[in-house]
């Protein structure tokens, strides 16, 4: 019982960590690649999964994306769409990154950074890397099964409406009832 | 007396169905907020993407068939290399291999194909590997290719600051034996379309990152020792023991 409640206690808060650290990633990420839009082109192309111009339009595209669903994550506006849009791309890109590995490109994954081929004689890193990605995937995964974190525009929206004028009536309610000394009246309902 | 708590209960039910309806309802609109930035922010890259894309350009004089490259030599073997006068192994790579290089497309080997791209744009506060690239082709229609790359590498600016201005690649171009024609065409920023041309052709041929060299296609170590193996190899001729 009690670790129930420390947990439910906890829980806004863990959220709220969780929320704020997968933000910083995409915004890190999407900053660090939106000021030259062709060289993470270049990046995605190196995967060699679709066509050249299609790689183009993808790699100018994601960055604005990652900074959009990091804003969100940000303000905690529509947490659980940003968390299901969070772990849809981390599967894509560690979908993106096996296949690389597995058909033995040498490439960096260009994840936080300019990607590309390897210069011969460097390994790639793609084990960590996946590693990294499942690790955040966890985060977006925990977001989408506890979306509610303190200091989130999605409470603060909560609040005014359901909460506000209904809560004050309930009081009264609870204190009419409560004076006629009848059953609880949950019990009842 | 339970007749009127009969009613709380009604209008409490009444009520929570009401704020379940709001709730659902504003979701829903936050939903489509957060969807609707979404394809904002999307449709603002693919629009920056489609509006730098080329259209129109002009190779300089130099230029081979394609426009992409700068030609040195008319040798048997074609060697491509792909630098930036901005990358610093590209620099490593010209201290070490340009002469042998040049030595190869002057005895007739190899024919020298110079793509001067432009990826470290982010590594520059001021754009200098385009600016840099496209004043090489100012370079190239005056005929001081190779003299103004050599100077480009001995002058290169570290990464992350702010590169040469243009007036300062005017100053360069003139320790390299170029004149005013020269300065009036980077001043008038002639071939920056090509700059674009060269790299996204560069990309398509899936040049992901500088230095890189292809001998007669293939890819090959960016190193004196390694392309001259290369070029032997692709030449049908055993590597001279001098």
């Amino acid at each position: 019982m009690d670790e129930r409640t420390g947990w439910s206690r906890a829980q806004p808060w863990v959220s709220l960590l969780v929320r704020l650290g997968l933000a910083g990633i995409f915004l890190v990420a999407g900053g660090l690649k939106v000021t030259d839009l062709a060289a993470n082109g270049r990046a995605v192309n190196a995967y060699q999964i679709m066509s050249y111009d299609a790689a183009m339009v993808v790699g100018a595209i994601q960055p604005f994306v990652e900074i959009v669903v990091g804003l969100l994550l940000l303000v905690g506006l529509a947490t659980r769409l940003a968390a299901w849009l969070s772990a849809g791309m981390m599967v894509a890109f560690i979908a993106g990154i096996s296949s690389a590995w597995a058909r033995g490109l040498n490439i960096d994954c260009g994840c936080f950074s300019k990607g590309g081929q390897l210069p011969p004689g460097v390994t790639p890193n793609y084990l960590p890397e996946i590693f990294r990605d499942v690790a955040f995937l966890a985060m977006a995964i925990f977001l989408i099964i506890y979306p509610v974190s303190r200091f989130s525009l999605d409470a603060r929206l909560d609040r005014p409406f359901s909460a506000g004028l209904p809560a004050d009536d309930d009081v009264l309610e609870e204190e009419s009832e409560s004076s006629e000394h009848t059953a609880p009246r949950r019990e009842r309902a | 007396m339970s007749s009127r708590k009969d009613q709380n209960a009604a209008a409490r039910m009444v009520r929570d169905q009401i704020a379940k309806e709001q709730r659902r309802k504003r979701t829903m609109w936050i939903s489509i907020a957060a969807v609707s930035a979404l394809v904002i922010a999307g449709l603002i890259g693919w629009g920056i993407y489609a509006g730098s894309k080329t259209t129109d350009y002009t190779a300089p004089r130099g230029a081979n068939a394609a426009g992409n490259g700068i030609v040195t030599g008319s040798g048997p073997v074609v060697v491509d290399e792909y630098v930036d006068y901005l990358c610093p192994h590209c620099k490593s790579f010209h201290d070490e291999a340009a002469a042998s290089i040049a030595q190869l497309a002057a005895d007739g080997k190899i024919t020298l194909v110079t793509h001067p791209v432009a990826y470290l744009d982010g590594a520059s506060t001021n754009r200098y590997s385009t600016r840099s690239s496209a004043a090489a082709g100012c370079a190239a229609e005056y005929g001081k290719f190779t003299e103004f790359s050599d100077v480009l590498f001995d002058n290169q600016p570290a990464e992350g600051g702010a590169g040469p201005t243009d007036d300062d690649l005017i100053v360069l171009g003139r320790q390299a034996g170029l004149g005013d024609d020269f300065a009036q065409c980077v001043r008038d920023k002639r071939f920056l379309t090509w700059t674009n041309h060269v790299s996204e052709e560069a990309g398509r041929a899936g040049v992901t990152g500088t230095p890189t060299v292809l001998v007669n296609g293939k890819p090959t170590q960016a190193s004196a020792a390694q392309i001259a193996a290369a070029v032997a190899a692709a030449g049908g001729a055993t590597p001279s023991a001098s």
